[in-house]
């Protein structure tokens, strides 16, 4: 019997909300297949009951044929379902062979040696590349990524789901991503893979399901898709329009200059050193890199909330040396924090709550907060911004990515900054999402230098006017968008790679 | 419309479990000490709502659990878990009682009692600085501090009123000599309810509107809710919670001197009954709302008068009382553990 794993008319109902809604999918053996859709379109959900996570309402899943019913991600491991989620669940402080014991379980006793032999055997057979021995700390995502997936092989995972496994790699990570994959699928494994990404769904996959909102609305090849634009239109059901309008804006006056700027992390080792850059008034100026190459504490330190140990910063027409900056007066200068969920916002708290939450001087009456000022401003924000919410008493928490996201650009452009540090302001948002967020930060340059940190190369070269790559907390080069030969330098970059 | 009735009689029912298995707790206990279990409840109810002396000592326990119930929902906003309540009152005790004693002779009647409550809140203060200080700066866990501190300062009575101030003309009986008039909160007529219950609703009222209004009980919640946030906005969350820990131990030290004042007239035995512990049910009893800790506080004093009743009625051991208050606890925090998920 060929190996094959089939949802049938799989429905799962969330108190109103009907995630998934009569799906079928058919994972063949020796077939990657794609599922595309938006955020909130049910992909997850459906994932989580294919590995077990999950229980379908309505429905059945088979097997090979044969009906099963998996009560726990273990028992799905267990039949040979398994899944890489986008957040690796691997313990630091372990090495690769360690991790894979933990996970194997089995034997009271650790035989680590026959672990490890096992390891490279299984690494040289599917071109993993994993040494055993090395801490999982020391690994880049990339490295870490094929752990997990050395992982399910060797608990002998014959259906492998991966949940938007690009969305922490270089791109160099990613074509070796896709060898990976490919070596699965000549040993007859099934690959299911979740993505919103249109071009890899193109490139990689035998087949390729459409999920919106909860129903599958479309089943094609990428050879029948009719190519990316098609693709959209079926995932976000209108049409998309890929080159976002950008016009032009005079650029201002220099708002922010930083010189030879170290810090972040420990003193005897910065995250980020010797930085040199300088933003001007109406420009969007992006710093790319992969996860971990000091971009984050590079943007937290000018929020004031990672340390500077060395240089200087030069804002609103005063230079302050490092050391002074965490302290220096950043009324004008607004951040967005990477994880808005818990860092931009307290999702426990209504929309006005977390709209005041960088506002309160100019919401205080004396001791007094003013509660009903802060609703009707949280109001408008909604309007303006279009952000689909009950109103402003309704907690940030429930709103979607995309909807939690406006609220923050909305409060932190209602400060009207003369710069504006975003930091992956698109994470995790869907297309039509991404798009009011892109907007947004355009128009954020009529009275601001916008400095966006990100690792989505498509998202950099669309806003920005020049593109800065940090590499292990270096500047490595800065191209201009407008000149073809300097962006091709910068996925090199983005690896290491000066030239 | 209908989903939302169903969510609500969910949680109706979730609360009506959660109080009905303490309830079952001390029925079991009742019946294996060969009781009738519903005769039992009957006379714990007598025994609190029974009369009107019986219901003023309701409101006499309730002063003291409203206050250390407010002490620990203030410091718990933040995310603080001050368990050395008992410890915090027992300070407000003894610095009360070191005003009323030694104090009488320079201050004038009339300022006595303000003083004495000044004093015992920076007793209690006092008491919870070091957990504070420790928790702010170094990051060490206030709920193992502000506990062990309790028996340290129980400790610390003991020594007081068994030596340096046991009282000359007590028949060697431990306890400071009695206070003088000035420093005896007055009582309601035929009572001993005293105007600690006063404090304990003022308080519950002023900290609901000031969580609810201010700049400052905005920032706690968020500080308490979103600590990441609360970095993120600029707020200084170790700072802050050095103060609101010694707030909270002020709160407790001034239900410490209510009851040297208003209740014992003395430092003695019967001080550290454990008020400053059942701060923490009255405080999740009232799901940390500030404004449900006086009703809270009733409800919790009401089982323990009741089961002191049982004990003279029945001779069934007021440790019943106990066990229903445990096993309320714990149900309390398995509702609590439930909402999370």
């Amino acid at each position: 019997m060929s190996l094959n794993l089939e949802l049938v008319n799989i429905t799962k109902r969330f108190g109103p909300t009907l995630a998934n809604d009569h799906v079928s999918i058919t994972a063949h053996g020796g077939e990657i297949h794609a599922l595309l859709g938006e955020n909130g379109a049910g992909k997850s959900t459906l994932m989580s009951i294919l590995s077990g996570r999950y229980q379908p309402d309505v429905g059945e899943i088979r097997l090979s044929g044969e009906p099963v019913r998996f009560t726990s991600p273990a028992h799905a491991l267990a039949r040979g379902v398994g899944m890489v989620h986008q957040r690796f669940m691997l313990v630091d402080a372990f090495t690769v062979a360690e991790n894979v014991c933990l996970a194997a379980g089995g034997s009271p006793l650790l035989d680590l040696k026959a672990e490890a032999a096992r390891i490279r055997e299984l690494s040289d057979r599917f071109g993993l590349d994993a040494d055993p021995d090395r801490p999982v700390h020391t690994l880049s995502m990339g490295e870490r990524q094929r752990v997990e997936i050395l992982k399910l092989l060797r608990l002998g995972a014959r259906v492998l789901i991966f949940d938007e496994p690009t969305s922490v790699l270089t791109p160099t990570e990613i074509e070796r991503f896709c060898q990976v994959l490919k070596t699965l699928r000549q040993e007859g494994r099934a690959i299911v893979f979740i993505t919103h990404k249109l071009e890899e769904a193109l490139e990689l996959s035998d087949r390729i399901s459409i999920l919106r909102r909860g129903r599958l609305v479309a089943h094609t090849t990428p050879a029948e898709a009719g190519g990316k634009r098609n693709l959209a239109r079926m995932m976000v059901g209108r049409e998309v329009i890929f080159a976002i309008d950008k016009p032009a804006v005079e650029p201002g006056p220099e708002v922010l200059r930083l010189e030879g700027l170290t810090g972040g992390g420990d003193p005897a080792r910065p995250a980020f050193s010797g930085v040199d850059l300088a933003l001007r008034r109406g420009e969007v100026l992006a710093v790319v890199g992969v996860a971990g190459n000091g971009q984050t504490e590079l943007a937290e330190a000018l929020a004031g909330l990672a340390p500077l140990t060395a240089g200087s910063v030069s804002f609103e027409g005063a230079r302050h040396e490092a050391k002074a900056w965490a302290a220096a007066p950043k009324d004008a200068l607004a951040y967005v924090p990477e994880d808005r969920h818990h860092e931009g916002s307290v999702p426990e708290l209504s929309m006005t709550h977390n709209y005041l939450l960088t506002r309160l001087s100019a919401f205080t009456r004396g001791l007094l907060l003013d509660w009903t000022g802060g609703a009707e401003a949280t109001r408008k924000a909604i309007e303006r911004f279009a952000i689909k919410a009950e109103g402003p008493h309704q907690p940030s928490g429930e709103l979607s990515g995309g909807n939690l996201q406006k609220l923050l650009l909305a409060r932190e452009l209602s400060r009207l900054p003369s710069v504006l540090v975003v930091q992956q302001p698109t994470q995790g948002l869907d297309i039509g999402a991404s798009e009011d967020v892109w907007k947004s930060l355009l128009e954020a340059r009529e009275h601001a230098g916008v400095l966006l940190v990100t690792g989505d190369l498509t998202e950099a070269l669309t806003l920005a006017d020049r593109v800065a790559v940090i590499f292990a907390g270096r500047i490595l080069g800065v191209a201009d968008v407008s000149d073809p030969d300097q962006v091709a330098r910068i996925s090199p970059m983005m690896a290491g790679v000066r030239q | 419309m209908s989903s939302q009735r169903t969510i609500h009689s969910r949680a109706i029912a979730l609360w009506a479990f959660a109080l009905a298995v303490p309830l079952l707790a001390g029925a079991a206990v009742f019946a294996v000490m060969g009781s009738d279990p519903l005769a039992a409840y009957s006379v714990m109810f007598q025994g609190a709502f029974g009369s009107w002396g019986r219901f003023s000592e309701v409101l006499v326990k309730a002063s003291a659990l409203s206050l250390t119930g407010l002490a620990v929902i203030l410091a718990a906003r933040m995310n603080l878990w001050n368990i050395g309540c008992e410890g915090q009152l027992v300070m407000g005790a003894v610095f009360a009682t070191a005003a009323a004693l030694h104090l009488g002779d320079t201050l004038p009647a009339a300022l006595m009692l303000p003083c004495a409550a000044l004093c015992g809140m920076a007793g209690g203060a006092l008491w919870a600085s070091g957990p504070a200080w420790l928790r702010s700066r170094l990051g060490v866990s206030e709920i193992i501090t502000t506990l062990l501190l309790n028996y340290v300062a129980i400790a610390l009575m003991e020594h007081l009123y068994f030596g340096i101030w046991r009282d000359p003309a007590g028949f060697g009986f431990p306890g400071t000599a009695m206070f003088a008039e000035a420093a005896r909160l007055p009582r309601l007529a035929g009572t001993r309810v005293h105007p600690g219950l006063l404090a304990g609703i003022a308080g519950a009222i002023l900290l609901a509107w000031a969580l609810a209004k201010t700049r400052w009980g905005y920032e706690l919640t968020v500080m308490g809710l979103g600590p990441k946030a609360a970095s993120y906005a600029g707020m200084d969350a170790a700072r802050r919670g050095l103060w609101v820990l010694m707030a909270s131990g002020a709160i407790a030290g001034l239900a410490g001197m209510a009851e040297v004042t208003g209740i014992h007239y003395r430092l003695q035995q019967g001080v550290a009954v454990g008020y400053g512990y059942d701060g923490v049910i009255v405080a999740c009893l009232a799901r940390l709302h500030p404004a449900l800790a006086p009703p809270a506080a009733i409800v919790l004093a009401a089982v323990l008068v009741g089961g002191e009743y049982l004990q003279t009625k029945m001779r069934l051991p007021s440790a019943a009382s106990l066990v229903i208050e445990a096993a309320l606890l714990l149900s309390l925090l398995w509702l609590q553990a439930r909402k999370k998920r």
